[in-house]
């Protein structure tokens, strides 16, 4: 004889994520570090920042990158002689709050002041998974179209930080940076907006000055 | 395509809470999946038929429970049902329906909640 029995359960997995998320943030904020998740289009420019802030900065920096397959941003970031640590996400469209925890351990905490981690290019899934960073940084740029916003808005939303990049291009592709602005600012009023060039240096202070910002504020 | 890691995270949720109420079998597991994550209900349950193979929920029966979107508007008063454009759920534009003020607060939508299961567990032990 078998017996039937409903068991509640309400795990949300959503939520479990959230928790681990805390969890890093308590790790990072132990040895006082200050960590800004990267999220943004594919070929946004997310390395590209990342690469021209640490050049720019005296704070220490260290970083982890999320990539697909590869450990490509891993070796660009390599080359700016700051501690990195890899993440290979096999076939995930994101990075997640146990991933993170992961590449936590490997990360010389105690030497940093700053933790970037780069996700993985997707406008998408990211919206779903919080890291336990401090702050979090939206890269787009023009050239993924002047409707990029108005198509992904939950994205912006959960921004701390958005920055259009290649506005050098926006021109030639026929974009309209300060739609893109505004787009932003009708989800979400609080959030400031940078325009930026890697290219020509343009709105790129501003970024800095941003982080700074918060980095204060936290 | 993260269906598959969502999908594997729910395979253990289920099998650690059956596993904890000593189930021989499970028969059924009820998943709320809110409308505004980034996962498509009918490739989520593609997945789980596919994983739960082997397992404890091998036969079991998956109810997908879609949770509509409720917000509160930062424009009006507004605290309700949203309206959101369904036809594509990568395009998602939560919007209040009072109006129209896209800068609102997200109440529920967001969840994949492992809700309920039933499990089939012999008479000794019940
Ligand atoms: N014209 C122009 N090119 C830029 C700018 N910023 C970055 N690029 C170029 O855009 C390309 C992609 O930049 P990355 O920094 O690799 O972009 P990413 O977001 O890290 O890319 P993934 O990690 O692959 O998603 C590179 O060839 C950069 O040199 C800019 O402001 N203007
Ligand atoms: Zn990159
Ligand atoms: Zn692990
Ligand atoms: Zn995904
Ligand atoms: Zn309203």
């Amino acid at each position: 004889m078998h017996k039937v029995a409903e068991v509640e359960v309400q795990h949300d997995i959503m939520v479990a994520n959230r928790k681990l998320a805390r969890k890093n943030q308590r790790i990072l904020d132990k040895d006082r570090v200050f960590s800004v998740d990267v999220v943004g289009a594919i070929g946004s420019g997310k390395t590209s920042l990342i690469e021209a802030i640490i050049d720019a900065v005296d704070y220490k920096i260290g970083v982890i990158a999320g990539d697909v397959i590869s450990k490509y941003d891993a070796g660009r970031f390599e080359k700016h002689d700051v501690p990195v640590v890899g993440l290979n996400t096999g076939k995930e469209c994101h990075l997640d709050a146990h991933l993170v925890e992961h590449a936590l351990h490997d990360m010389p905490l105690k030497d940093i002041d700053v933790l970037f981690i780069e996700n993985v290019g997707n406008l998408i899934c990211p919206v779903d998974f919080d890291l336990g960073s401090h702050m979090r940084m939206v890269v787009i740029s023009v050239t993924e179209g002047d409707d990029t916003v108005e198509k992904h808005p939950l994205i912006f939303q959960d921004a701390d930080l958005v920055v259009i990049n290649k506005v050098d291009l926006a021109e030639a592709v026929g974009a309209d940076d300060d739609k893109m602005v505004s787009d932003v600012n009708q989800l979400n009023p609080e959030v400031q907006v940078i325009k930026t060039s890697l290219k020509t240096g343009t709105g790129f202070e501003d970024v800095i000055g941003a982080i700074n910002a918060f980095i204060n504020d936290n | 395509m993260h269906e598959l890691s969502m999908a594997q995270a729910i395979v253990d949720t289920v099998l650690d809470a059956a596993e904890k109420n000593n189930a021989t079998e499970v028969v059924e597991v009820t998943i709320e999946v809110g409308m505004l994550t980034m996962l498509n209900p009918e490739q989520l349950k593609f997945l789980l038929d596919v994983i739960v193979e082997d397992t404890l929920l091998e036969n079991a029966e998956i109810i997908i429970e879609d949770v509509s979107v409720e917000i509160k508007c930062h424009g009006c008063e507004f605290t309700g049902l949203a309206n959101t454009d369904g036809s594509d759920h990568y395009l998602t534009i939560v919007l209040c329906p009072e109006c129209g003020e896209r800068n609102v607060e997200i109440l529920t939508g967001k969840e994949c909640n492992v809700k309920t299961i039933k499990i089939e567990k012999s008479d000794e032990d019940a």
